[in-house]
C-alpha cells in the first residue's frame, strides 16, 4: 500500500470572543432594531416587531427607526454608542448586504 | 453567516434560521417568517455555541492506495469532499512538496500574514505554500503569492469583496524583473494559460484556493458571486515594461510610488473583462485611428457600473490595458499616460438623466463613503473621482487591434514590494533545469 500524508489547507481558526449571552426570556425585555434598509427590511422588520409584540408578554420593541439606518451608518461607533445608551436588552440587526 | 461570525473572532456556528432567497425580493411573500417565528425567538434565547475559545490548528490528512496513482486519486477525492478543491486535479500538499515551495520564501514559514476573511483562517507563509503546492506551483512563485496575499488582506472591505454577489476577483499586476525571471506572461494571451509562461496560472489558482479554503469563499455559501468569472486562476500577469514608450512609467511607480525596477505586486479587484476593438478598419490616418480607439474605450467605460462605486474616491473603476505596440504609436502621436487617463475620464462621464433612468442615484445615495454620496451632485457623473483613479497598464500581445477593459469593484489598489530569498538565483537555475531555458531567445 502507498500512503500519502498531506496538509489540511484550511488554516487555523481562532475563537477570540464568546457570543453575547442569550436572554433567558424575551418577556418584559426592551428590544431594538438596527436596519440597513436592504433586502425587504422595510417589510420584514415591522412584521417581526408586530409578531414579538403579539407573542411575548411585556416586551417593549422600539420603533424600527429608533437608531440610525442604512449601510453607511449602522456600522459606526456612534450607532453602537446610541444602542448602548438606549439601555435595550437586545438588538436585532437586519437585513444583510 | 458562519464565515462572517468566525471572521470577527466568534465561533463558527451562529444561530441561523434559513429562508429561500425569494423572500428577500421585491413583492415577495414574507409569510414564511411568520410561520417560523418560534425558531427566531429560540435563536435569541435558548441557542448556545458548541465551540470553546482558543485556536484550532489544522491536522495532517492521510490516504492509502494500492498504488501511487490510486492514492493520488483518493487524495483528490478527499480534498473535494472536504470542499477544498476547484474541480481540477490538485497536487496533495505533502511535507516534501510544501518544504520545497517554502524554499522560495524570504520569511519564516510561521510568519502570520493575517486572517483571511470572511472566515478568518489564520494565513501564514506556510499556508500560502500549501495552496501553491496544491496549485502546481514552484518555489520561485511564492514571493509573488505572498505579496499578493498581503495586498488582498490589506484591502479595506476585503471581507465584502470575498463574499459579494458581484464576484470580484483579484487582478494582480506584477512589475519588476521578477516577472520575466519566474516566467510570468506580459504578452500574447497574458490572461490565459501559456505553457512557456506558466507562473500566472499557478499563482492565481493558489490565491483562489486560499480565498476559498482559508477565507471561506465557497460558491453559494461563503461567496454569493452569482457568476464567478475568472475564479479558477484569478488574473496574475506582468506589465510589459520593455514595451513602455520612452518616458512612460511602470504602473507600480505611478500608482504606488515604487522606484522603477522594484519587484512589486499590485492588486485590483476586477469584476469583468471586456475586449474593445480599438483599431480602425479602413483608411484612417494615425491620428484618427488613435482617437477613434480612445472614443471606443471611453464608450465602454461610460456605463452606470455601480460596482465601481466602491472605488469611486480611492480605488479604481478598472484597468485599461493597451498593447505595447499601441502605446508606442500613441506616444509618437503625443499622447501621454496622463492625457490618456484624462481623455477616458472626461469622456466616460454619464449624463445624470441616463443615471436616473437606470436607477443609479439610489445606489449612490446609500453608499457608505460620504465623498461618493456627494458625487450625486455631479452632472455628467464621472465614473471615478479623478483621472488618476483609472489604472492604465501596457501589456498584451504585439498586435494593434484590441484593448482590454477590466471593470472593477475595487475600493483600493493595494501594492506590495515582493521580497525574495537570498537563494533566489538558485531557484531560477532549478527552473531552467526543470522547464528548459526561460530566456526570450529560447522561446517559440
Amino acid at each position: 500500500m502507498v500512503k500519502l500524508e498531506f496538509h489540511d489547507p484550511s488554516g487555523a481558526l481562532e475563537v477570540t470572543q464568546p457570543f453575547a449571552p442569550r436572554l433567558a426570556t424575551l418577556e418584559g425585555k426592551r428590544v431594538g432594531f438596527v436596519s440597513n434598509e436592504q433586502w425587504q427590511a422595510y417589510r420584514m422588520l415591522p412584521l417581526l416587531k408586530a409578531m414579538l409584540e403579539k407573542d411575548v408578554p411585556g416586551i417593549q420593541v422600539l420603533p424600527i427607526d429608533a437608531f440610525p439606518q442604512g449601510n453607511a451608518l449602522i456600522g459606526t461607533e456612534e450607532t453602537a454608542a446610541a444602542v448602548k445608551k438606549s439601555g435595550v436588552d437586545a438588538v436585532i440587526v437586519g437585513n444583510a448586504a | 453567516m458562519k464565515n462572517a461570525v468566525a471572521g470577527v473572532g466568534l465561533a463558527p456556528d451562529a444561530a441561523m434560521v434559513t429562508f429561500p432567497i425569494h423572500m428577500f425580493l421585491p413583492g415577495s411573500d414574507i409569510g414564511p417568517l411568520e410561520a417560523r417565528r418560534r425558531e427566531v425567538y429560540e435563536g435569541l434565547t435558548g441557542w448556545k455555541s458548541g465551540f470553546a475559545q482558543g485556536t484550532g490548528a489544522p491536522k495532517m490528512l492521510e490516504v492509502e492506495g494500492a498504488s501511487y496513482e490510486d492514492a493520488l486519486v483518493k487524495a483528490n477525492h478527499l480534498l473535494l469532499t472536504n470542499l477544498w478543491g476547484d474541480g481540477l486535479p490538485l497536487w496533495p500538499a505533502t511535507k516534501e512538496r510544501v518544504s520545497w515551495i517554502l524554499g522560495g520564501s524570504a520569511a519564516p514559514p510561521d510568519q502570520v500574514l493575517g486572517k483571511f476573511p470572511p472566515r478568518g483562517g489564520i494565513t501564514t507563509v506556510e499556508t500560502c505554500a500549501i495552496a501553491l503546492a496544491m496549485a502546481g506551483g514552484r518555489p520561485e512563485y511564492l514571493p509573488v503569492l505572498v505579496a499578493s496575499v498581503e495586498a488582498c488582506l490589506a484591502a479595506p472591505g476585503f471581507d465584502q469583496l470575498q463574499a459579494t454577489s458581484g464576484g470580484p476577483f483579484p487582478a494582480v499586476i506584477v512589475n519588476g524583473p521578477i516577472a520575466k525571471q519566474i516566467r510570468l506572461n506580459s504578452g500574447f494571451g497574458l490572461l490565459g494559460p501559456d505553457p512557456q509562461r506558466p507562473a500566472g496560472a499557478s499563482i492565481g489558482r493558489a490565491l483562489r484556493l486560499l480565498q476559498q479554503n482559508v477565507g471561506g469563499a465557497l460558491p453559494g455559501v461563503g461567496t454569493m458571486a452569482i457568476f464567478g468569472a475568472m475564479r479558477y486562476t484569478n488574473a496574475v500577469f506582468a506589465e510589459d515594461e520593455e514595451g513602455l514608450p520612452p518616458g512612460w512609467l511602470p504602473h507600480a511607480t505611478q500608482r504606488h510610488g515604487f522606484a522603477p525596477g522594484t519587484n512589486s505586486a499590485s492588486v485590483v479587484f476586477a469584476a469583468g473583462v471586456t475586449n474593445v476593438r480599438r483599431r480602425g478598419a479602413k483608411k484612417e490616418s494615425p491620428e484618427e485611428d488613435a482617437l477613434n480607439g480612445m472614443w471606443r474605450m471611453a464608450d465602454y467605460m461610460r456605463t452606470p457600473n455601480l460596482a465601481a462605486l466602491a472605488g469611486w474616491e480611492k480605488g479604481t473603476p478598472g484597468i485599461m490595458m493597451l498593447a505595447p505596440i499601441v502605446a508606442r504609436r500613441m506616444a509618437e502621436l503625443g499622447w501621454t499616460q496622463q492625457s490618456i487617463r484624462e481623455f477616458l475620464w472626461e469622456n466616460s462621464r454619464i449624463p445624470m438623466a441616463h443615471m436616473k433612468r437606470a436607477g443609479a442615484p439610489a445606489w449612490i445615495e446609500i453608499d457608505s463613503n460620504p465623498v461618493t454620496r456627494a458625487s450625486i451632485a455631479l452632472d455628467p457623473w464621472p465614473v471615478c473621482q479623478k483621472p488618476e483613479n483609472i489604472v492604465l497598464v501596457v501589456a498584451g500581445g504585439g498586435h494593434p487591434t484590441h484593448s482590454y477593459w477590466l471593470q472593477a469593484h475595487s475600493p483600493t489598489v493595494e501594492g506590495r514590494v515582493i521580497r525574495v530569498p537570498e537563494t533566489f538565483d538558485r531557484l531560477l537555475a532549478d527552473a531552467d533545469r526543470d522547464l528548459g531555458c526561460g530566456d526570450d531567445v529560447c522561446r517559440v
